[in-house]
């Protein structure tokens, strides 16, 4: 799961090339990694690839800050 | 008399010493902290050879930091240019370069940033803000705070000396530099003071990055008034709901931000359940707020007054139209009239005079303008309206190139632009600059960029001509420009045609790829 949503940004949303790779605990918000649009469209992407639906209530930056973060909350919705 | 930017500072720490001057999440600093480590700075610069008139580059994403290191640049006698850490290395470097930075302020977290921007430039000569790994003269945060301010003496600063530059989107594919001067960044903090009424109970909201001159309100009007600036993090603004509560937590008095957060906020921001009893202003900036969700988000926070405020970068801003009840029909706001030391004219392409009431292209003379763009003496000239009064002695004005005219009311109506700038986002984007970049590719031959309309979603497209038999694909073309431009410039879609219609002329017929690539 973390490795289909690392492709996912690196290939398709990264400003540019992620040297040394995206690790599961970076900070995707705070370091340029996304802007607002990328982590719009990277949640369609989450919602669509793992077949949930995220309310906007849990759009919060607890839940999305890192692939970690990312990871564990699909968890809870599977 | 305060005529530099560097007084706000020292009157505000001598009149306010322990009142949070910014405060970022959980963090603070006062204002008499931010004197003295700004002090440090300074100093610390002033021993690395720093002279007046020098550009210092700040990297760094929002953070507290940021405005220890304005302060501090601006102390030593120097320019602070901001380098958005967001951008692509070549984009940076191209800055660094233009701008001549041997010095730039950043934050550790930024070190694989700063590693890739040091291999590219070997103009650099010191970084301040991380630890030894990166081949040149480094200086940690901590080692700036144990500087001794017991020799310290502080330098004079003219009102003439320039503040910042700060870069945006420009038609040769290359991004221009604006420069400011204490004098036109202290007329706007000023002007911003005296409009809103800013006080010392006042907590200000600061939403744009450092690199854009909203930040000029946050950074000085704010701390001129002995109001607290509440910096908002990078994360937040992608999260309405943890935005909303961001502000709900800190009492926000003033928030001032393109129309688009706002209108996030109102619709995922789950707004109607929280207090925002303290907003009194609500200041917005950069594009058109559409008429309809301007007067919704209103109905929801009746007691705030809203100011749509106007002004390219050139001027810091210039016209305002306030707002103390919801717009009734659902015709564009205006926006307003010239405020205070600041006139302007409605000129025709030969720059006379338009009837009044007539569409034409506003020219403005104020005392918030600009000095010129950085060692682009040609495009300073062309931006120019001169009127003579008398051999010697003229008025001048900046031409924004953009279209208004005067409605009923007397106030100033944005029509569009005569160019191909673009707001996309509440982003300044020149259309020129994106297709210059396409056109940097080996493989392309032609290029138009336009932004799309389709079912009320704004898009930007590129349409291309490749060399005969080319592979490329448009993905690789996305790669490319991504190297050059900034995320938001970059075209969502990328077209590649076969052939470019042309007018009977032989100009490409723009109209024509529009309707095309609707299709």
């Amino acid at each position: 799961m973390e490795q289909t949503i690392i492709k996912y940004i690196e290939e398709e949303l990264a400003s540019e090339d992620i040297e040394d790779g995206l690790e599961i605990t970076d900070d995707l918000l705070g370091s340029g990694i996304l802007d607002s649009l990328g982590m719009v469209k990277l949640i369609s992407f989450v919602e669509e690839k793992f077949n949930i639906s995220i309310p906007p209530e849990d759009m919060v930056i607890e839940n999305f800050m890192t692939v970690e973060n990312i990871r564990d909350y699909i968890n809870t919705k599977l | 008399m305060i005529y530099n930017l560097i007084q706000i500072i020292e009157n505000s720490a001598k009149e306010f010493p322990s009142k949070d001057a910014f405060r970022y999440l959980d963090e603070a600093i006062s204002f008499k902290d931010l004197d003295m480590k700004s002090s440090q700075i300074a100093k610390h610069l002033l021993n690395l050879g720093v002279k007046k008139g020098d550009r210092i580059g700040i990297l760094m994403p929002r953070c507290l930091e940021t405005a220890i290191a304005v302060y501090g640049i601006l102390k030593s006698g120097a320019a602070y240019v901001p380098i958005d850490p967001s951008v692509p290395n070549v984009r940076a470097s191209f800055l660094i370069k233009d701008c001549g930075i041997k010095h730039v302020i950043t934050i550790p977290k930024q070190i694989k940033k700063i590693k890739k921007i040091i291999l590219e430039n070997n103009i650099l000569t010191s970084v301040i803000g991380i630890s030894n790994e990166v081949g040149v003269l480094t200086t940690t945060w901590e080692t700036i705070f144990k500087i001794s301010l017991e020799n310290y003496i502080p330098l004079k600063i003219l009102g003439e000396d320039l503040s910042y530059i700060l870069y945006t989107s420009g038609t040769t594919g290359n991004p221009k530099g604006i420069m400011h001067t204490h004098n036109s960044a202290l007329a706007f903090t000023k002007l911003v003071v005296d409009l809103y009424d800013f006080n010392s109970t006042d907590k200000v909201a600061n939403v744009a990055p450092l690199h854009f001159d909203p930040s000029i309100l946050g950074y000085f009007s704010a701390p001129l008034a002995g109001a607290t600036t509440v910096i908002i993090p990078d994360a937040h603004l992608k999260f309405p709901v943890s935005l909303a509560e961001l502000m709900e937590k800190e009492q926000l008095t003033i928030w001032f931000s393109v129309p688009l957060i706002l209108v996030q906020l109102m619709l995922n921001g789950d707004i109607e359940n929280k207090d925002f009893s303290s907003l009194r202003w609500v200041l917005f900036s950069g594009e058109v707020f559409a008429t309809k969700q301007l007067r919704a988000l209103m109905n929801i926070w009746p007691r705030a007054t809203f100011s749509n405020i106007y002004g390219p970068t050139e001027l810091n801003q210039c016209t305002n139209y306030n707002l103390s009840m919801p717009p009734k029909g659902d015709a564009t706001i205006p926006i307003g009239n010239t405020w205070g030391n600041t006139e302007y004219k409605v000129l025709d392409e030969n720059d006379n005079d338009v009837k009044e009431g007539d569409e034409g292209l506003l020219v403005v003379r104020s005392a918030t303008m600009m000095k010129g763009y950085w060692n682009n003496k040609p495009l300073t000239e062309k931006s120019l309206y001169k009127e003579k009064l008398a051999s010697g002695f003229e008025h001048i004005y900046y031409r924004t190139g953009d279209l208004v005219k005067l409605n009923d009311n007397n106030e100033l109506l944005f029509l569009g632009r005569k160019d191909r700038q673009i707001k996309f986002r509440g982003f300044r984007i020149e259309i020129d600059e994106i297709e210059n970049t396409l056109l940097k590719h080996n493989q392309v031959i032609e290029a138009a960029v336009f932004l799309s309309n389709k079912e009320n979603e704004q898009q930007l497209v590129g349409t291309v001509l490749f060399v005969k038999g080319s592979e490329t694909s448009s993905k690789d073309l996305k790669t490319h420009c991504k190297q050059y431009l900034p995320t938001y410039a970059v075209p969502e879609r990328i077209e590649i045609l076969e052939s470019f219609p042309r007018t009977s002329s032989g100009k490409v017929n723009r109209k024509e790829i529009e309707k095309i690539i609707r299709l």
